[in-house]
């Protein structure tokens, strides 16, 4: 523009005005205005959007997830023609304890969340936006049990699955190895096994629940392998009654093995309860897979050492269900975020990183203990531990998500079952009848849930 | 004291043993209570010197087999952003003690210093504020910061909502009530010849307040200081309620970030729970004489 033309104005023939000049820019300004306004939002058909911004709330605060969750945005950010992420990291304790205001308040763009009942509430909620159409884009490189774990009571979908990790029966090798003991595959093995360590002087079953959910896994599993899937989704969801003799029996079933439990159980962390296994004072332990980062904690040649079986099978027609808790974690968009109408396709394409096996493998392998859930993911770097993980899982027809993630939870929590089920392990042979009654009484009791 | 005990002594007979036994069980009981109340705290010491390995491989009970060293304390500082987050509670806490400290001296001052019909009864209220519990506004509370504007300058969003001066604000009007009916108390026990003799000399009542009663209101100042930093400090609830980032947060949720999702690494807390407490207790060594006098403000007369 503010070249001379090489010919002068009369090569084109022109004869502006000064305002006739000013007019033009004028328009021309006016149209690169409208052009600069429509770049930042998705355009026409295209979901997603290249450059801009997009802000995540994350609550992967410990330092290896962080670490994975900026080894994935740095990813992101070059694959996607530089958008920008803003990363507001929030301790993942407080993350959850705010998560109601949070997202009420002046939210980011998209969150990282959990599945289950934790999801579908912020869902029917209004707080959480449907992501149906970037789902059907990459639904393909999910199983079925993970397309179901994202979608909310409305049959549409507000999450992509990111990341699982199963529960399941960890052990030392070396102890098996020394006193020459088999993997119990059904219950009378299992208790069997249970005896012998007792009579070795081990305590066969680790325990600790003093944070409430711990004892909330033994209850998951045997209610899984006694009474199946569908009852126990309908039990924690209030469509089943407490009082049912079904739940009698997983108490009956539970007190069979609560004698082999440790001492003071009540009162020991998850933490404290599974350094008697590290010690190899103890024989088993019914937990997460995190568990193996109190064991990476002890050494690497203790993390080596540790192995793990999936719950016997109790002799059930739900047997060959074969589930197990395997809670997912998920990223979700939100509803009020004030960026979110300018950013919504940097948020979708964002989304849809998240959903690549590439993605996840970055953030998994970043801070193992979790496992990627895409098909596409690149499994062979697996270390022997994921591995197995990935195949217990495989076998499983059906996953649920944990109590604390499907109930309610306010039911799930230390008004609630917590408490109920200390009181159980503190007396497994006392009146189950009355403790079922206060259990459906418990839950009679809570206002709706809106 | 040897002096006095001598004078006792000589003056009646069967005392001295009744009271050298009588101190030494004063000083039992002393030694025995400083044991109970040092005891967590050389026990999160030590358990902060010692690596994780160790005491998951040999419990917390027991004699250190891998060593001691700061390693949990450098970590710690720099997992935790410490230095990061000390500042963060500083912006809160420096001017919300300021604010608080002018606020509730004018109020004070206008409540003890002069007879107006209702400055017992605007005391009253001040009082009565302290004993609402923070909990039962909040909702209400969090609604007015979310739709609270604010110009561009002041926050970044707009909002009251997830600012500095809104923790501040609310610091400051939880604060002043108490404030207020501790420093009133104190301010009546200066004699009003004095606000009535400077007004004589033709000081405006801002003068008289600032020249004449906060200079003899120095150490319940210094008093009041040390307790508003400690109660600001220490709080979390607001912060947890009315910010949502991350990295605008006090001192206090950074000790969070050193607790795991599940697994936690109890050596490093503790080193990090020793660190942030740190500048408190500099607060307090350095206000320590005006603290005690602090805790009995206002008993001489209410």
């Amino acid at each position: 523009m503010g070249n001379k033309p090489p010919f002068g104005p009369s090569a084109l023939d022109l004869d502006l005005s000064r305002r006739d000049v000013l007019k033009i820019m004028g328009y021309s300004s006016v149209a690169a205005f409208l052009a600069a306004c429509s770049s930042g939002t998705t355009s026409g058909g295209s979901l997603t959007s290249t450059g801009g911004t997009v802000t995540v709330g994350s609550n992967a605060s410990d330092p290896l997830p962080k670490k994975g969750m900026e080894m994935v945005n740095a990813a992101f950010t070059k694959a996607n023609g530089g958008t920008v992420v803003k990363l507001n990291t929030v301790d993942h304790g407080t993350f959850q304890d705010q998560i109601n205001s949070y997202l009420q308040g002046t939210p980011e763009d998209v969150f990282t969340w959990f599945s289950g009942h934790r999801m579908r509430f912020f869902a029917d909620k209004g707080l959480a936006s449907s992501i149906d159409d970037l789902w059907d884009k990459v639904k393909g490189n999910f199983s079925e049990a993970f397309a179901t774990s994202v979608k909310g009571n409305d049959g549409h979908v507000y999450g992509i699955p990111v990341d699982y990790y199963p529960w399941a029966v960890f052990y030392r090798k070396s102890v098996f190895a020394d006193h020459g003991y088999k993997i119990p595959t059904n219950w009378a093995d299992f208790k069997a096994l249970c005896v012998q360590m007792q009579k070795d002087g081990l305590t066969p079953l680790a325990m600790g629940d003093k944070d409430g959910w711990p004892a909330q896994g033994t209850f998951d599993i045997l209610n899984l392998r006694l009474n199946g899937y569908d009852f126990h989704v309908e039990l924690l969801t209030g469509k089943q009654k407490f009082t049912d003799p079904r739940v009698a029996n997983v108490f009956s079933k539970w007190a069979e093995i609560t004698p082999y439990y440790n001492d003071g159980l009540a009162g020991m962390t998850w933490q404290q309860a599974s350094q008697l296994v590290v010690q190899k004072k103890a024989g088993m332990y019914l937990l997460g897979l995190f568990v193996s980062q109190q064991f990476k904690a002890a050494s690497d040649a203790d993390l080596a050492d540790l192995d793990f079986f999936a719950f016997p099978d109790l002799g059930t027609q739900y047997d060959a269900e074969k589930a197990l808790d395997a809670p997912i974690d998920v990223m979700m968009m939100t509803k009020k975020s004030p960026t979110l109408s300018k950013d919504r396709g940097q948020a979708n394409a964002y989304l849809q990183f998240w959903s690549k096996g590439s993605a996840q493998l970055i953030a998994s392998t970043a801070a193992p203990g979790v496992i990627p859930v895409a098909n596409d993911t690149d499994t062979s770097g697996y270390d022997a531990l994921t591995k197995k993980a990935v195949e217990i899982i495989k076998n499983a027809k059906r996953i649920t998500q944990f109590f604390d993630r499907d109930s309610r939870p306010d039911f799930a929590g230390s008004n609630g079952m917590q408490s109920f089920l200390l009181s159980y392990l503190q007396n497994p042979k006392g009146d189950i009848t009355s403790l079922q009654g206060k259990m459906q009484q418990f839950w009679n009791s809570l206002p709706p849930e809106a | 004291m040897a002096v006095l005990a001598a004078a006792t002594r000589s003056r009646v007979r069967p005392q001295p043993l009744r009271r050298q036994l009588s101190r030494a069980a004063l000083h039992a009981f002393l030694v025995a209570m400083c044991v109970v109340w040092l005891f967590p705290l050389a026990w999160a010491i030590y358990e902060a010197l010692r690596p994780i390995s160790d005491t998951t491989l040999n419990g917390y009970l027991s004699w250190p087999s891998g060593g001691l060293s700061l390693d949990n304390f450098t970590t710690a500082w720099t997992q935790a952003n410490l230095p990061y987050f000390y500042l963060n509670t500083l912006y809160i806490a420096v001017p919300g003690v300021i604010l608080t400290l002018v606020i509730a001296s004018m109020l004070a001052f206008a409540m003890s210093q002069f007879n107006w019909k209702f400055n017992v009864l605007v005391l009253m209220i001040f009082t009565a504020g302290n004993l609402l519990p923070a909990q039962v506004i909040i909702i209400p509370l969090y609604w007015i910061y979310l739709n609270t504007p604010l110009p561009d300058f002041v926050s970044d969003n707009g909002l009251l909502y997830d600012q500095y001066i809104g923790i501040i604000l609310i610091h400051v009007v939880f604060q002043t009530g108490f404030a207020t009916f501790v420093l009133s108390n104190y301010m009546k026990t200066i004699t009003k010849e004095i606000t009535e003799s400077a007004l004589v000399d033709g000081a405006n009542v801002l003068r008289i307040w600032w020249s004449v009663i906060l200079p003899l209101c120095r150490p319940a100042l210094a008093a009041m200081a040390t307790l508003l930093f400690t109660f600001i400090y220490n709080d979390f609830f607001w912060a947890l309620i009315l910010m949502k980032s991350g990295d605008k947060r006090p001192i206090v949720s950074a000790l969070n970030n050193l607790q795991g999702e599940f697994f936690t690494n109890y050596n490093l807390l503790a080193a990090g729970a020793l660190l942030a407490a740190v500048p408190s207790v500099l607060v307090f060594i350095a206000f320590q004489k005006h603290f005690v006098r602090g805790l009995t403000l206002g008993a001489t007369k209410g």
